[in-house]
């Protein structure tokens, strides 16, 4: 049976406006919407360049709406967590008035039978607006804009950038090979791969060799030394995005495992300060106390399981200058 | 007739199911090997390979380069990859074929769509300042899009119910037109399955492809194009992009037997048939389409797949469409031909 593993990924963006999508989002604060001129048509939201030619467009904004005409909606019985209101509502074309084209916004209609083609609707702004398309919370039926709540009123400077959070939640199934590596580690065993064809040996539970493309399973395990030599590395001076722990510079080094072919790459150290790390240094794995939590995901890249590190063993350095280019 | 004979000898598809245990680098391995084995080729003869895939639908930033351990490293080869269906990758090997230099190309698409939920992570692609922000999804611009075609007369919500039992070979139209819509004016049946599953195809240059095989299927004309990226400035009752990539790859040089057109909601395919001038001589999606099983990143490679199918069983000219973005943005069609 397999293991599935369930992660969420979020990308905090920070986007920047440029000087039609800016103007547009500046405008959104002062509850005003607008178009930008295109030969004869007026296009809503404005864009840059025109959308059949990518010809540059002139700035030259018009004010439209607030008002407009719905001329093609569906209705959301059950929103998602990213949709504008949480009850249902609709997605609607809308032609704001002095608009050639339709605004994609949301409708707070009440329900599907209170809409059709000519619905007339009008903004229902948010009373703290920051310059984002959701300023607008949705549009509502007839000829007046509202305001939901106090009136928190314009931004007082031009807004130049916009933020958007994208979260995934993904659900992966965990190959065995990663199951495995992760179970040995453990028992303080690092578990190798080696490939029936050409018997290069692999770590980390890859569960295939990329030269001859075959899988790797349980039949082609080895056990590998768990003492090394340092043949590269890279100093890390943390920039603090979200979810970075790190706050001083840190080393991360590739580990030639003893009698071997084989490379761990992007590994911490520990007991031996990142001004301290150079080619060469002789170390030994260290593992995590039983009682201690180990990551049980995935296994590829830097340490894994119960392997959290390597420490420096004392023994003499290794000089061979060929060590320097063995990074895989 | 392009200027060097390119021809695809074979393909070969996953099983495809609602949610697959194996990795996609699996997937792969499998879908390559039952290609190229029955050609009597090995990934020595392989001279150039591209992928398609997407790291959004996976959740794994670079997971095409583990797909790679799927290829085989050694000998070396040249090797490529789109963020698109595998029917680009397709596209790419037959430009890079081109060259004259190599015989021998394998394209795979692949995707497991079952690992998030394509309503949440669809949005994110879309445009970043005024539709991703409101969580706009596929679904709501394929709700739109259909009650576009409604209104221009070229599909009925009738119409495209047939197109869903014609399709998946089972449903009662009056009884499946007496359920609820999901986004007006689309039901449940209107939508495509979620599918994980990969696809892998051999394309070979002329003399190798007949050494090979004894009715290659001839690509004989290939494009594609594109349209604006926001629904809010097209005209969602037709699709331009799709009428200039047939006419520039010869749509009007012969009957068209069979077309497999990537529509993955009923009314697409009753649009398509409009765009491409159609009538009822062309046998349409005989293998199901895309509402049978919709494998995302390899659902357009597929209808390649099935396309070549017809001529290897002895057609003559066969049409295949594959589709990207939002309300049938981007559009690819490739025509292939038997030769006697
Ligand atoms: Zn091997």
């Amino acid at each position: 049976m397999t293991r599935f593993v369930e992660s969420t990924i979020t990308f905090p963006y920070k986007r920047s406006l440029g000087p039609v999508v800016g103007m547009f989002m500046t405008a959104l604060t002062e509850q005003r919407i607008l178009g930008i001129r295109n030969g004869t048509d007026v296009i809503v939201p404005p864009m840059e360049w025109d959308p059949a030619t990518g010809a540059e467009l002139a700035h030259d904004f018009v004010e439209v709406g607030p008002a407009g005409t719905v001329e093609s909606w569906t209705w959301v019985p059950k929103p998602s967590a990213q949709h504008p209101l949480t009850h249902p509502f609709a997605f609607a074309f809308i032609r704001l008035d002095g608009a050639t084209t339709p605004l994609l916004h949301a409708v707070d209609a009440g329900s599907a039978s209170a809409l059709s083609v000519g619905t007339r609707v009008a903004p229902r702004w948010k009373g703290t607006r920051i310059g984002h398309i959701t300023d607008i919370d949705a549009f509502v039926l007839g000829e007046t804009p509202e305001v939901a709540g106090p009136d928190h009123g314009p931004s007082e400077t031009p807004v130049s950038m916009m933020e958007y959070q994208a979260s995934i939640t993904y659900n992966n199934p965990v190959p065995v090979a990663a199951d495995r590596v992760v179970e040995a580690s453990k028992a303080q065993r690092l578990l190798g791969q080696v490939c029936p064809v050409c018997a290069r040996v692999y770590a980390g539970g890859r569960g295939y060799c990329p030269i001859d493309a075959v899988e790797l399973g349980t039949e082609h395990e080895v056990d590998l030394p768990d003492k090394g030599t340092i043949t590269n590395y890279a100093l890390v001076t943390p920039v603090q995005y979200p979810g970075q722990t790190e706050t001083e510079p840190f080393a991360r080094v590739f580990v030639l495992l003893d009698g071997t072919d084989v490379i761990l790459s992007y590994q911490p150290v520990i007991e031996l300060a990142a001004s301290d790390v150079h080619v060469g240094v002789r170390v030994a794995a260290v593992w995590a106390s039983p009682a201690e939590d180990i990551d049980e995901g995935a296994a590829m890249g830097g340490a894994y399981g119960a392997l959290i590190g390597w420490m420096p063993t004392g023994e003499p350095d290794h000089t061979d200058p060929d060590l320097v280019n063995r990074i895989f | 007739m392009t200027s060097t004979d390119i021809a695809v000898i074979g393909w070969a598809q996953t099983e495809m199911v609602r949610q697959t245990d194996s990795s996609e680098t699996k997937l792969l391995l499998n879908a390559i090997t039952d290609a190229i084995t029955p050609l009597g080729l090995t990934r020595a003869d392989i001279d150039f390979t591209c992928l398609g895939s997407c790291d959004y639908i996976t959740g794994q930033a670079f997971s095409f380069v583990s797909n790679l351990d799927a290829i085989g490293a050694w000998p070396p080869k040249r090797d490529s990859h789109v963020e698109m269906d595998g029917a680009w990758a397709l596209y790419e090997a037959w430009l890079r074929l081109q060259e004259g230099d190599i015989e021998i190309a394998v394209v795979t698409g692949s995707g497991r769509s079952s690992t998030g939920d394509p309503a949440l992570i669809y949005p994110m692609e879309m445009d970043p300042y005024f539709l991703a922000p409101l969580g706009a999804d596929p679904l709501t611009f394929a709700a739109l899009q259909a009650r576009a075609v409604i209104e221009a007369g070229i599909a009925t919500e009738r119409s495209m119910a047939e197109v869903s039992v014609r399709s998946r070979g089972k449903g009662n139209i009056d009884e499946l037109l007496t359920k609820e819509y999901l986004r007006e004016p689309l039901r449940r049946h209107d939508l495509p399955p979620i599918t994980d599953g990969a696809a892998a195809m051999v394309l070979a240059t002329g003399d190798r492809a007949r050494k090979l095989v004894k009715r290659p299927a001839y690509i004989t004309g290939f494009d594609h194009r594109s349209e604006c990226h926001n629904p809010s400035f097209r005209k969602l009752d037709d699709s331009p992009s799709t009428r200039i990539a047939a006419r520039e790859a010869g749509i009007a040089d012969g009957a068209i037997e069979v077309a497999e057109l990537q529509a993955a909601f009923t009314h697409e395919e009753l649009l398509l048939r409009s765009v491409l001038g159609f009538d009822d001589s062309v046998k349409v999606n005989p293998s199901g389409g895309a509402l049978r099983s919709n494998p995302i990143m390899a659902t357009g490679l597929c209808r390649i797949g099935y396309a070549a199918d017809h001529i290897f069983n002895g057609g003559n000219r066969a049409l295949a469409h594959s589709t990207s973005g939002p309300c049938l943005q981007q559009n690819l069609v490739c025509i292939l031909e038997g030769r006697s």
